[in-house]
């Protein structure tokens, strides 16, 4: 077996917690049964992975091989990698049977043509998920298989999830690729990145809650029984209070919200000043950028108006988030014809 | 002259006719009415009938206060709301139902296969200054953009049949698949292999549950979105396997064809 195939398993099996290592090695099946009964899994984990690399040896793991256990970790870990959403537009109007040996095929022969040094894995999920794990290479040097760009893909939707490596160079022929292979006609970046890959799914797929108007009664969720307060408290907001509450509920819905770390705007905006103190000599765009940072952006921004932070309903700039499916933001002036600030598509 | 008298009998008898038309209908409103009196006539009537069983049913029981023939007004108003809620209860049932937003309608489609109840999708449309989608839960792999394009400008009830056929049609391939992959995992070989809109089904099955070979293999395409049967299916077996497993093969080919998936292994 190969130095480089034990060096890289080693390394990706230290990543691993340990208490994961086994149910791991279990569903990556390179190691039988009986060979994972003799590792102890309670030793430090780098006698762990000296054992497995001692295993995969006597089985003659290739680069491949091994591969897949990476694919393996970073479909539980996702939240490791930053990841950006792609959209796919074609023109024509034909239903697609999607096969996924045919997508593969096709994917694989368009990489290849332009760069034969690239290492390509598929696993497919229960959740039509599709994860592509892409080791780079140079025409002159092998697949570096610790820079790697995973992609994830659900069949015959137009969006594609990257979480590409350092070298931003192969980006173009990895959408040409994909383009190709999912027969769509051209792709370009949205304005969607988030560590939460789960997140971005909900949010372009539409699964997040939204609220929508029916007259069927849905099962309120238990909370919204008032709970026992003291009755010698009076409330004397309650009507406001109750006002918010309805007003969050309508912009926000009712369930957990997606999962974004940031929303970023650019403005470019003029500033605007007394006229009397003249601030700003040239009539130029201020140009500044705005970033909003949380662990849960969108779950922070629901609580601002209750907590009493701001008022409700909250700025349309931020509640427009998951609907228009972007966190990052280009404001310019308002055209006289436009009301409001204009906000690049 | 000659032509402006014609004109001025030609206005009279305008006239005359928007007259009649007008008492026609008032005659109607008025035999409505009427019917309606009746109707509630009827009612306490009945109401009256129902509070005088149970009155003689309590013997020395006192009517105290309001005179409990008359149904009292609060009564009235829960009985109408609560036929209200059945009633919307009924649409809701009826797969297609709306409401009326500031901005527009808002509907949810349900759906259901055979007696089951699956997932509901919803749509908020927006009417000024004409009708498109301001938010929807439909699934990204539905074309809901083409049927948009198509038909939601010309003929709404149009595009919301055809969009709830598309909706119920992915929820029955779905339902067909789940239903396959959770009661016969046992005839399938490792997990079904299908794609976002449930329209391309390929695994290998034996037909016994205990068997470790699993050679009939079979691939099922649904060419028809709008549609929970097959288009085509294909189950080949190895070619050196004898002539009765083609047969079956065959057999199965057509029996996919016709009969829902998870039915069909059930027989």
């Amino acid at each position: 077996m190969d130095e480089t195939v034990a060096e890289y398993i080693r390394r990706t099996v230290l990543k691993i917690p340990r208490d994961e290592i086994k149910t791991m090695l279990q569903e990556w099946g390179f190691l039988s049964e009986a060979q994972l009964q003799t590792i102890n899994f309670h030793q430090i984990k780098e006698n762990i992975s000296q054992d497995v690399v001692q295993l995969c040896e006597d089985n003659s793991a290739n680069i491949k091989q091994a591969a897949v256990l990476d694919v393996i970790y970073n479909h539980i870990y996702p939240n490791k990698r930053v990841w950006s959403v792609y959209q796919m537009n074609k023109t024509g109007e034909e239903t697609v049977i999607f096969d996924l040996t045919d997508f593969k095929k096709k994917f694989k022969r368009g990489l290849r043509s332009a760069l034969k040094n690239v290492t390509i894995n598929f696993r497919v999920y229960e959740d039509n998920a599709i994860w592509i794990r892409i080791a780079w290479g140079t025409p002159y040097t092998r697949p570096n298989q610790y820079k790697t760009s995973y992609v994830v893909y659900h069949s015959q939707t137009p969006y594609i999830f990257i979480s590409a490596s350092v070298l931003k160079s192969n980006l173009p022929l990895l959408c040409q690729a994909l383009v190709a292979a999912s027969n769509y006609h051209d792709i370009r970046e949205m304005e969607l990145r988030s560590h939460s890959l789960n997140s971005l799914k909900d949010i372009v797929f539409k699964r997040y809650s939204q609220n929508f108007q029916t007259y069927y009664p849905k099962p309120l969720p238990e909370r919204n029984v008032a709970p026992e307060s003291d009755l010698r408290i009076i409330d004397e907001n309650k009507s406001e209070k109750e006002r918010i509450e309805r007003v969050n509920r309508e912009i926000f819905g009712d369930g957990p919200q997606p999962k974004l770390e940031f929303a970023q705007y650019k403005l470019e905006t003029m500033f605007k000043s007394d006229p009397k103190m003249d601030v700003l000599d040239k009539k130029e765009p201020f140009r500044c950028l705005v970033k909003f940072s949380s662990p849960h952006l969108l779950e922070s921004l629901k609580s601002l108006a209750p907590a009493g932070m701001a008022d409700a309903p909250l700025s349309p700039l931020l509640t427009c988030i998951p609907q228009k499916a972007r966190n990052y933001f280009k404001i310019r002036e308002k055209k006289s014809l436009l009301p409001g600030s204009f906000v690049s598509p | 002259g000659v032509l402006a008298h014609l004109e001025m009998l030609e206005a009279r008898a305008h006239e005359a006719a928007v007259k009649q038309e007008e008492t026609e209908q008032q005659e109607e409103k008025l035999a409505r009415l009427r019917a309606r009196v009746q109707e509630l006539r009827r009612r306490r009537d009945e109401l009256r009938a129902k509070v005088d069983l149970q009155e003689k049913g309590q013997p020395g029981k006192e009517g105290v206060g309001s005179d409990p023939a008359q149904p009292s007004a609060r009564a009235v108003v829960e009985w109408k709301i609560k036929s209200v809620k059945a009633m919307l209860q009924i649409f809701y049932l009826t797969g297609i139902s709306g409401k009326l937003t500031k901005q527009g309608v808002c509907f949810c489609i349900s759906t259901a296969y055979e007696g089951t109840y699956l997932d509901s999708y919803y749509l908020d449309l927006l009417i000024q200054p004409e009708v498109r989608i301001h938010r929807h839960s439909v699934p990204v792999f539905i074309p809901l953009e083409q049927i948009a394009k198509k038909y939601l400008q010309t003929d709404i009830r149009r595009f919301l049949s055809v969009l709830s056929d598309h909706l119920n049609a992915y929820a029955g391939r779905r339902y067909q698949a789940d239903q396959l992959q959770e009661r016969f995992s046992d005839q399938i070989e490792g997990t079904l292999q299908r794609n976002s809109l449930c329209n391309l089904l390929v695994f290998n099955y034996d037909v016994s549950s205990t068997s470790k070979s699993f050679p009939f293999s079979a691939r099922l395409l649904y060419g028809d979105l709008c549609c929970s049967l097959p288009t085509e299916v294909v189950v080949s077996c190895a070619r050196d396997a004898p002539a009765s497993l083609a047969e079956t093969a065959a057999a199965h080919s057509d029996l996919f064809r016709r009969t829902a998936l998870h039915k069909a292994f059930g027989s």
